[in-house]
């Protein structure tokens, strides 16, 4: 039974996706001014943000599909989870990357242990682990539920690590002359606000996109596994 | 309730086993130590620093000390598909949860009793008066870690790399009781009590109610090791 | 204006990483659809060899 995304609407799907994306590129580098402050290097918020809420959206999913597979131990919530899951770590590990980019010219330094970019620190390493643990589990089945439960609890325990990570940066502010926490939200003008919209739904669509793929590309692996199996290979 | 009783009947097997052969118990409690002189010689440890460092060492030492438990912590059950029987009995699995969670909370705790002290005297800390508060605060920690931490070890069971995959799923997971069991542990060294940490102390004991809700819930469920 | 630098290089990371990751997803896809392919044929041969 397919329960995938059909072929044509997949299609369309990147096609619309790919459209956003140009838009929000052309609106995020020339359209949008510069930043008052932070000049140019403020667009590389054009992707982080739509990044780290992608990447969250992936969280919830494998949450959605670890509490399904345990539920109703349908491979297809399995095979969800598991997409979402690579897919998120790839969305958190280019959020890292742009973040730190766009620390260099703002604060002066690739990398500080800020909140925002501790806890996404910390999201990959959850994505990571989920990753590892799938890959280390021969069979199946174990895999499947072992990641389910890993997804579940990391996804509750998510709140409390924000939490626990924001209060660490906030009581404890360093002595030091940098700003990390200085939301780029000061002085923003609407055409910015309108090309972090584009550049979020071109992201969310793109990842959506892959994950239709990524799905599809599950359910045929485990299709071929059951043939072999059937087929005595 | 007959969830307490079986608990305590398999908390009771596991600790009198223990007991006898003191296997567990040994090589955490020793490790912890290690790990103190090592850290001594690591961070050349001056009076003046020990105070502030005080916290995160030694949770630092028992974070390390209870992995070493935790990967140990089925052990028991490995051979003779003692795991399979107990899962295939009527008992509740809730209980088996419980059971070896309690287990390595009181294997942790009795390192704690020790290395605490111990630390004290190594590092000829002069102040004793914050050290029943402090390891109060050490055994709410405890709980989260033990909780979070038998989970994974039951689903990690059959894993390849056991030893380091179980650490590398369970440390991030771990951060909120981290923070909060030091800043709670340094404001009882500064002003000899709770203070302005009390949020932290909410946050760790919603942390253990939280994963011991869930840890039952889902061992109870979902647990196929 | 340096910090153009950092824009063309945080911009050239990111959609170079997601290309990348679409072009190793759309391999993997292909292999699969062939092995499924593959596989179909087999069994059609084996259901006519057994009539």
């Amino acid at each position: 039974m397919q329960t995938t995304v059909p072929k044509n609407r997949r299609g369309y799907l990147g096609a619309l996706a790919l459209i956003l994306v140009i838009v929000g590129l052309y609106w995020g580098l020339i359209h949008a001014p510069p930043d008052a402050y932070q000049g140019n290097a403020q667009r590389i918020m054009y992707l982080h943000i739509p990044s780290i809420l992608t990447a969250y959206l992936s969280f919830f999913l494998v949450f959605v599909g670890s509490c399904l597979y345990l539920w109703k131990r349908e491979k297809r919530d399995d095979i969800l989870a598991y997409s979402a899951a690579e897919i998120g770590v790839l969305f958190t590990a280019l959020t890292i990357v742009e973040g730190s980019i766009w620390g260099k010219p703002t604060w002066g330094v690739w990398w500080t242990w800020d909140a925002r970019l501790t806890l996404t620190a910390i999201l990959l390493l959850i994505f990571v682990g989920y990753l590892m643990l799938r890959s280390l589990i021969e069979e199946e089945s174990r895999a499947a539920s072992a990641a389910a439960i890993l997804g579940i609890i990391g996804f509750l325990d998510i709140p409390l690590i924000h939490m626990s990570v924001y209060w660490w940066r906030t009581l404890h502010q360093p002595p030091s002359i940098l700003r990390p926490d200085k939301a780029p939200w000061d002085n923003i003008h609407p055409a910015m606000l309108t090309a972090l919209a584009i550049n979020f739904f071109a992201f969310v669509l793109l990842y959506f996109y892959l994950l239709s793929l990524r799905f599809r590309l599950g359910e045929m692996t485990e299709e071929i596994k059951t043939r072999r199996m059937d087929r005595g290979r | 309730m007959k969830l307490l009783r079986q608990t305590y009947l398999l908390l009771r097997k596991d600790l009198v086993l223990e007991l006898r052969r003191r296997e567990s118990l040994l090589t955490m409690f020793f490790f912890g130590t290690l790990l103190l002189f090592v850290f001594h010689f690591s961070f050349d440890l001056v009076p003046e620093k020990v105070t502030e460092m005080a916290p995160a060492l030694l949770w630092l030492a028992f974070l390390f000390t209870g992995t070493l438990g935790l990967t140990q912590l089925f052990e028991a059950e490995r051979t003779n598909h003692c795991l399979d029987a107990l899962l295939l009995s009527p008992m509740d699995r809730g209980a088996l949860f419980l059971a070896k969670t309690c287990f390595n909370i009181i294997l942790m705790v009795a390192v704690e009793i020790v290395v605490v002290p111990l630390f004290w005297i190594l590092f000829n800390l002069r102040s004793w008066e914050g050290v029943p508060l402090l390891l109060g605060v050490a055994f709410l920690g405890t709980i989260g870690f033990c909780v979070l931490g038998t989970l994974l070890s039951g689903v990690t069971l059959k894993a390849r790399a056991r030893e380091l995959l179980l650490p590398l799923v369970l440390f991030p997971l771990m951060v909120p009781v981290i923070l909060a069991t030091i800043r709670c542990m340094e404001a009882i060294l500064r002003n000899g009590n709770i203070g302005d940490a009390v949020p932290w102390l909410r946050l760790l004991l919603g942390f253990d109610v939280i994963f011991v809700t869930v840890g039952i819930l889902i061992f109870d469920w979902a647990i196929d090791v | 204006m340096e910090t153009w630098g950092y824009v063309f290089l945080a911009y050239g990371i990111v959609w170079g990483a997601l290309l990348l990751y679409l072009f190793s997803l759309k391999r993997r896809f292909r292999r699969a659809e062939m092995e499924v392919a593959e596989l179909s044929s087999a069994e059609e041969l084996q259901k006519h060899a057994q009539k």
